[in-house]
């Protein structure tokens, strides 16, 4: 499974088709909400940012890794890209310094591509060529494939031009004139800059190799296979405003918001949606379901991450790994493995002061730190001989100890992480840790591959049944993490089923009756909805 | 068994008796190649963390004489040998029955749950014993013939062995190891430094298990106790291909005991008699039938599925079955070195010496390798300090020395096959099943015990050169549970059990796959022959059926 978002967002466009049946006051607040940029609320005078941001010197030109985006985060000419310091992935051959004209405008291209993790979706992770796409999103819907982005003439975008793939970036809308699905997150690559986006242009025309692979069509039944309908959907949520950056923003916070937004589009992940699938303004950032995992709350409250260290979070960007804090696993620790860790240490910094700027949002049940619960066990040699009486505790120390050992302290050099003080543990929604027993953890940062293997279907150490995890989970929370989280069979079965179900996958099946119903009011309300935005931006 | 109302009549293209790692093999092979399995298992099916916890829960007694069988539990109806005390399942005569107590599991995935991973090819030597030095048999098969059998063995295993020609046991391959070798630890590296100049070749055992993960497989996370139990399936288990057949549509049943079969006029086999737990008595019928039941149990089986066709046991015209019983009959040393080689971190086996494994002696005496076991010394290490009466630091310091120091030689030696080394069933002695339990007489042969000598000369001479003080060699044989022989194969129907495929001479659609068929021993650890020969049987059934 990866970036869920994709799943998420892939769903949400029918449901305009049963608006009139599903729509309520709270989904038009919602949508009314969602006019407003997130980062807009930040910078209303009464409502300054969680935390002060942090100045930092501005970059000194010439350094080795500059920043990736434009000083002005404004769609529109900036610097000429010769120009342009571009901070390269390590794996690009030649330093960028050396690069002229159109090499450096490709190599840059190369760059955005990692900050913007196109592979994560374009690539197939089972044997697939770069870009090539085919990579199926198993969806409740339907299987979604990725399309193949290379420059391939027959089965690529080797045909577009500049505009068409811009289009293609900024309005969701495919060189033939289609509309994508917002898998594709053209909601946050809208806000990249003219350079950052012919700069990718030119990348994928001539830095990328052509595939001639036909990947599989997507093709979800009726009424979810209508692209049409993503029409009314752009209409509510598709802001091509530009960023609005935190008052008083840095150059670094502008530069970390851009990174942050346009490129990594973390808010996909991490903000919750609506009924209608569309990130929650109300919420920017405070965490949100992604199928079996969950995106925890990034804001600077005690529910997120206020008693992280700047260099806490620079850290788990470069590594996905804090030990005593947290460790990435499921979409995140893609994120880190394909592309964080690849960013320059000014990007991630950059970030990192950005995210300093989210204003704290609290989260019910979670009021201290998800990282400050637990202690380590002494139990087990007073346990040792002994017929254990806990289930949870048994399946522990015969499954889990032999590498988080008994006391839950993990190994001295912490490639096994510590159980206690884990935002895992200590999170009051234990779907995390439900997911990395079932799912297990796979992170492969700077060449070291960071591996445990999970507990359900085939597993290499023992298939764990929804009881046994259940019983295993209840045993480390009461042991090692939040004891007022707790865990039951169904709460397995709901994660192995691949998480919570966005509700136009809920309704699926009633859809189309009330189609014939629904459509005028669909129609009206969006008109009324694309009214509303539209004033407010003027 | 939750479905017992659907066990009368089965029936499947392919019906494998045995569920370890030939059997998991050949039905993981077999559901590929789009055949039905069915699997049947005597013992029972137990999650590995049980295995694991009884273990950790075992006395230091135990542990420290290694019961590697008594934490598995036993289906009460197919009880596997036991030696803490003995149950006798197995009842031993000859000059060296006390050599022939062997640790075989009978579990869904055998006995692989608690091995050692040692992954080790027979050299292309061992298949011409008789051509080149006169003695024992010759295969049927040549190395070259097993030879990508052994490598497709190497990649469904993930085995790790030396990319570097200078440490592979034999050089001899159409492909590199599908890991490079396990990295020496710093004993390896000192011991062959010291070693290596006086021509004691010391490399590293290939080995199915990683220290990086491997797949879905995770890396070795260093609790050395592989043996009796790998915690996190870092180590390859048969259970793992009985899992991926079974995920592909392989049915494995367990607890259920075969005990005999129907012949037709062409005398091929046409379905296999089993009891459930409950005794009763049940059948499946099927094409191609596969006994991959361990070195006894099979040869026993066949023994006790004697009828009227076949009156001294199915597949026995040539009265070989059960006769030729091997193993590697081992000897051991230990000693302190005089500076510590921190033996005991990471998996329990790391290096072996392999300078006597080949050499024209073998005409006169038989070869040997040595194991530098790389098994945690702290529990001989303190019951050794604890005789001598020390406590407080004293004890401490005595009990670090002894465990950075201390090393621990396990000498396997080759036996020839021999037709009086015979397994039989029992007149007297009947399991809870009401079947007669296996006799086994056993004697190594002046083979061994002249090559026995020669080992003790090499163990002195390694001895020496590591400073080595208190040098205890126990040359009374042991059981190294690489059983083989007991349906050898042949060229010649007249004088052996099986073809090179494994394939029973007697019936056209039985196979035997399993280090029963083996007529040489070598010195090396059987189960990636015995994975090796599974695969070449897995692809003579797909011929069969074509």
């Amino acid at each position: 499974m990866k970036c869920a978002h994709l799943l998420a967002s892939a769903l949400a466009f029918p449901l305009l088709l049963s608006v009139a049946q599903a729509s309520t006051t709270q989904d038009a607040q919602n949508a009314h909400q969602d006019t407003q940029s997130p980062v807009l609320k930040a910078q209303t005078p009464d409502k300054p940012p969680g935390t002060i941001p942090e100045h930092k010197p501005a970059p000194v030109s010439g350094r080795d890794n500059g920043p990736v985006s434009a000083k002005t985060p404004v769609p529109g000419p900036t610097q000429s890209p010769d120009q342009q310091p571009t901070a390269i992935a390590p794996h690009t051959p030649a330093p960028v310094a050396e690069m002229h004209g159109e090499d450096a405008l490709i190599a840059r291209g190369h760059y955005l591509a990692i900050a913007a993790d196109c592979a994560a979706c374009h690539t197939n992770p089972y044997g697939g060529k770069a870009y090539a796409g085919g990579y199926g999103i198993a969806s409740p819907l339907g299987t979604i494939y990725s399309t193949n982005i290379t420059p391939s003439k027959s089965d690529g975008i080797g045909t577009y031009t500049l505009k068409q793939f811009t289009a293609a970036l900024r309005d969701g809308i495919r060189g033939d004139g289609a509309h994508l699905y917002p898998a594709m997150p053209y909601t946050s690559y809208t806000h990249l800059s003219d350079v950052d986006v012919r700069a990718l242009y030119e990348y994928f025309m001539h830095g990328v190799q052509p595939v001639n692979h036909k990947p599989p069509v997507t093709h979800l039944p009726f009424p979810f296979g209508i692209r049409a309908s993503m029409a009314f959907w752009n209409l509510l949520y598709l802001d091509h405003s530009p960023l609005k950056a935190p008052a008083n923003a840095s150059d670094e916070v502008r530069r970390g918001q851009y990174l942050t937004i346009a490129l990594a589009h973390c808010d996909t992940c991490h903000t919750p949606r609506g009924q209608l699938m569309a990130e929650k303004s109300s919420r920017p950032f405070a965490g949100a379901s992604l199928a079996s995992w969950y995106a925890p709350n990034i804001t600077n409250g005690p529910a997120g991450i206020a008693d992280w260290s700047d260099n806490d979070l620079f850290q788990y960007l470069k590594t996905g790994d804090v030990p005593g804090r947290s460790q990435a696993a499921g979409p995140m620790a893609e994120a880190v493995e394909h592309s964080f860790q690849y960013l320059s240490d000014t990007d991630l910094h950059d970030i990192v002061s950005y995210v300093r700027t989210l204003e704290a949002l609290p989260d019910q049940g979670q009021t201290l730190a998800r990282d400050s619960f637990g202690k380590p066990s002494d139990r087990e040699a007073a346990l040792r001989g002994l017929p254990m009486q806990d289930h949870g505790e048994w399946i522990y120390q015969s499954e889990c100890a032999a590498c988080h050992r008994p006391d839950g302290k993990g190994s001295p050099d912490h490639y096994y992480p510590q159980l206690f003080h884990n935002s895992v543990t200590g999170a009051n929604t234990p779907t995390n840790l439900i997911a990395a027993i079932l799912l297990g953890v796979d992170r492969t940062v700077d060449g070291k591959r960071v591996y445990m293997p999970g507990f359900g279907p085939g597993s290499f150490v023992q298939t764990l049944s929804d009881h046994d995890v259940a019983d295993v989970a209840n045993y480390v929370l009461r042991q090692f993490g939040n004891t007022s989280a707790s865990v039951t069979p169904a709460d397995v079965a709901l994660v192995r089923s691949g998480g919570p179900k966005p509700l136009i996958a809920r309704l699926g099946p009633f859809i189309a009756p009330a189609m014939g119903v629904g459509g005028v009011a669909v129609v009206l309300i969006a008109a009324l909805l694309l009214l509303r935005r539209r004033k407010r931006s003027i | 068994m939750s479905d017992s109302t659907s066990l009368s009549d089965l029936s499947a293209d392919v019906v494998i008796v045995g569920s370890g790692v030939v059997g998991g093999m050949i039905a993981d092979q077999m559901v590929q190649a789009g055949r039905s399995v069915i699997v049947l298992e005597a013992g029972m099916r137990r999650p590995r963390g049980e295995f694991v916890e009884k273990w950790r829960d075992m006395s230091f007694f135990n542990r420290r004489h290694s019961d590697f069988q008594g934490l598995y539990p036993q289906s009460p109806k197919a009880p596997a040998p036991l030696y803490f005390p003995p149950n006798n399942y197995v009842g031993l005569s000859g000059p060296d029955g006390s050599a022939y107590q062997q640790g075989y599991l009978r579990i869904v995935g055998g006995t692989t749950w608690h091995w050692a991973a040692s992954c080790w090819r027979h050299l292309p030597e061992d298949f011409q014993m008789k051509s080149l030095f006169g003695v024992g048999r010759d295969w049927p098969i040549s190395y070259d013939d097993l030879e990508p059998y052994y490598q497709r063995a190497e990649e469904e295993m993930g085995v790790s062995g030396p990319h570097d020609p200078h440490l592979q046991s034999p050089d001899r391959r159409s492909k590199p190891y599908p890991r490079d070798m396990i990295p020496f630890g710093y004993g390896d590296r000192r011991v062959s430094e010291i070693l290596n100049p006086h021509g004691f070749n010391v490399v590293p055992i290939p080995q199915g298990r990683s220290i990086q993960p491997y797949g879905d497989r995770p890396g070795c996370c260093g609790n050395n106790n592989c043996q009796p139990i790998c915690p996190i399936g870092a180590m390859y288990n048969g259970i793992q291909h009985i899992e991926r057949a079974e995920a592909r549509g392989a049915r494995i049943i367990a607890e259920a005991v075969v005990y005999s079969a129907d012949t037709d006029e062409n005398n091929n086999i046409t379905a296999v008699h089993w009891y459930d737990s409950q005794h009763n008595s049940h059948r499946v019928t099927g094409k191609a039938f596969v006994f991959a039941c361990n070195g006894i149990e099979t040869p026993r089986l066949l023994l006790l599925a004697a009828n009227s066709r076949n009156p001294n046991g199915l597949a026995n015209s040539s009265d070989q079955v059960g006769r030729n019983m091997m193993d590697h009959s081992g000897i051991h040393a230990t000693f302190l070195a005089s500076e510590p080689l921190w033996f005991g971190r990471g998996p329990a086996q790391s290096s072996c010496i392999v300078g006597a494994r080949n050499g024209d002696f073998r005409a006169r005496y038989s070869a040997n390798k040595m194991i530098l076991n790389n098994i945690s010394r702290v529990a001989p290490a303190t019951e050794q300090a604890l005789a001598l009466g020390l406590s407080g630091q004293a004890l401490d310091d005595e009990i670090r020395r002894r465990a950075a120091c201390g090393v621990d030689l396990s000498i396997s030696l080759e036996p020839l096959p021999d037709p009086a080394n015979r397994l039989t069933i029992s007149k007297t002695r009947k399991d809870p099943m009401g079947l007669g339990c296996p006799d086994i007489h056993y004697d190594v042969g002046d083979y061994v015990r002249n090559g026995t000598q020669a080992a003790v000369d090499q163990i002195h001479q390694i001895s020496a050169l590591l400073g080595g003080q208190e040098l205890e060699i126990n040359t009374k044989f042991n059981a190294n549970n690489h059983i083989m022989g007991g349906a050898i194969m042949g060229k010649d129907p007249k004088d052996s059990v099986t073809n090179g495929e494994c394939r029973a001479h007697d019936h056209a659609n039985l196979w035997l796959p399993g280090g029963a068929t083996m007529p040489s021993a070598s010195v090396v650890n059987t189960t990636l022959s015995m994975a090796a020969l599974g695969l070449r049987a897995a692809d003579s059934i797909k011929r069969f059926f074509a």
